[in-house]
């Protein structure tokens, strides 16, 4: 579904990206951790237009976007629920919603929205910056949802949210993918990281060092150590 | 007391055209962070449109529908060509608008000439007004000016391109990756501003000397309305430009006009050293 092929990105002179090769199947749940400021952001940034890539393709379901105007790749079925959330302050909740939508959504995808976060349905008119971190980051993941993605993009979702919310972020992201839609997810929690995904890359100064299944990761306890340096 | 009253009431009506021309200046400066050196002359060029629609076909109201929309068209190749191309280097358009306004100076210069010219107002009648007969045009003026003001809050809060304008100038990059086409959103936020400024041209036109110049005189009030509502504030803008205008209008009327601009100077250096962000900072955006 998504597949990234010798992606350099620069930061004016500096060659942030060197050479990322990796891949997210239909369905599935992938996971790109690594220590701070070795390239993640810029990653999902690049995939997204955000950060244009200097060399390589990025191709999404069999079309290269990495050409493509930032704006439209998102209508190609690729959502993002951008690190610290994104969410338009001066917005209402409800603007915030359907801010990347020109038509008022099918009601089956609003009332499977309000459905999963009916807390948002209750604060549809209130100023989207009154709402808690964690309800925040329920609005940047409904956001998503409603622009009906083949494949989410997630960076960081339970930073800076209450540990009692992040088991409800986590559960929310789970429904998600049970529902087909693939996922990428940049996370500084291991934990939550290995639970929800399939697959793991590890990336380091740039470029992608290790590939492995979350389960051997898991038990990885070296590999772990020295890439992210942390024991599960 | 009556000429005091005149000039107050000359200041409010002042104050709401300032307001309309204004909050195109703070639309710019908020999503684009260009700060616009050029915006009088949009105005300038508002009312020279005006005045010359007026004089060739006779009828000055088809101003209001033509001018804006010349405006725009304007404001939309100005930043495509020149804002764009700077788009990253907010200093350099101190620079780039500068010239911007020199060569609307004249171009005006050189096609309409030098000489002042005066416009009749299209309403010549008078009302009496808190004791005084009063212009019903500068009433019109106000009128419109309001009118034209409530239409762009509508438009901002009600349509979806205002709503992604205000996306946009919170963080233009998440606002991209929604799906919004944020290159789009800075050519039609220029463009608006620059029609709100030539609208604001037609409105004055007939109360004020329509010349290559008119722009530089209003250029720095505007600037104190949205200094003193604080930046990219557009209710702010509007109440300050209002204010400012009956503070001076009053003044004025006992005193030279330039004490008066003064005492606008020095409100507004109180109000920096007081509220640096404004004093409506904080308000509703």
């Amino acid at each position: 579904m998504l597949e990234l092929r010798d992606l350099n990105a620069h930061y004016g002179k500096v060659h942030v990206l060197r050479g990322v090769t990796m891949h997210v199947e239909e369905g599935e749940s992938v996971a790109l951790l690594g220590r701070n400021g070795v390239g993640k952001t810029t990653t999902l940034k690049s995939v997204m237009g955000l950060v244009p890539p200097t060399g390589g393709s990025v191709n999404f379901a069999g079309t290269e976007i990495s050409k493509m105007a930032p704006h439209r790749i998102p209508g190609a079925g690729l959502g993002y629920v951008p690190q610290g959330r994104g969410i338009f302050p001066g917005l209402s909740v409800e603007e915030n919603l359907l801010i990347g939508l020109t038509k008022t959504p099918p009601s089956h995808i609003t009332d499977y929205v309000f459905d999963r976060f009916p807390r948002l349905k209750e604060r549809l008119k209130q100023q989207a910056n009154t709402l808690s971190g964690g309800e925040q980051q329920q609005l940047a993941i409904a956001r998503c949802l409603v622009m009906q993605p083949k494949m989410i993009i997630l960076d960081e979702p339970t930073e800076g949210i209450m540990p009692i919310l992040v088991k409800e972020i986590r559960r929310e992201i789970a429904a998600v993918r049970e529902t087909g839609v693939s996922i990428l997810l940049v996370e500084q929690n291991i934990k939550t990281a290995l639970r929800l995904c399939t697959r793991v890359y590890l990336m380091e100064k740039g470029v992608i060092v290790h590939e492995a299944s979350a389960s051997e990761l898991e038990n990885d306890k070296e590999t772990l150590h020295r890439y992210l340096g942390v024991t599960v | 007391m009556e000429l005091t009253i005149a000039l107050a009431l000359n200041g409010i009506v002042w104050g709401l055209i300032i307001a309309l021309i204004a909050l195109g200046l703070s639309i710019i400066f908020g999503l684009l962070d260009i700060i616009n050196i050029a915006h009088g002359d949009f105005f300038m060029v508002g009312t020279v449109l005006a005045w010359f629609v007026a004089e060739t076909t006779g009828n000055y109201w088809l101003a209001f529908l033509i001018v804006p929309i010349i405006g725009f068209a304007l404001g939309a190749l100005i930043e495509y060509t020149v804002i764009q191309p700077i788009k990253n280097a907010a200093a350099l358009s101190i620079v780039a608008t500068f010239g911007l306004a020199i060569i609307l100076q004249e171009s005006v210069r050189a096609t309409f000439g030098a000489t002042p010219e005066r416009m009749l107002p299209p309403i010549h009648d008078t009302i009496p007004m808190f004791g005084i007969e009063y212009e019903v045009y500068r009433l019109f003026a106000a009128a419109a000016s309001i009118a034209a003001i409530g239409l762009f809050f509508l438009f901002l809060h009600r349509s979806k391109l205002g709503t992604w304008m205000r996306a946009v100038r919170f963080d233009p990059e998440t606002a991209t990756a929604m799906g919004i086409p944020a290159r789009r959103i800075y050519l039609m936020t220029f463009a608006i501003g620059f029609a709100m400024a030539s609208l604001g041209g037609v409105v004055a036109a007939p109360i004020t000397t329509v010349y290559f110049e008119a722009g530089v005189d209003i250029l720095p009030f505007c600037f104190m309305a949205v200094i003193i509502g604080g930046l990219g504030n557009l209710g702010g803008t509007v109440a300050a430009a209002v204010l400012l205008a009956f503070f001076e209008g009053v003044i004025t009327s006992f005193t030279d006009p330039t004490f008066a601009r003064i005492g606008s100077l020095c409100l507004m250096s109180l109000v920096l050293m007081i509220r640096p962000h404004g004093i409506f900072a904080g308000a509703t955006r």
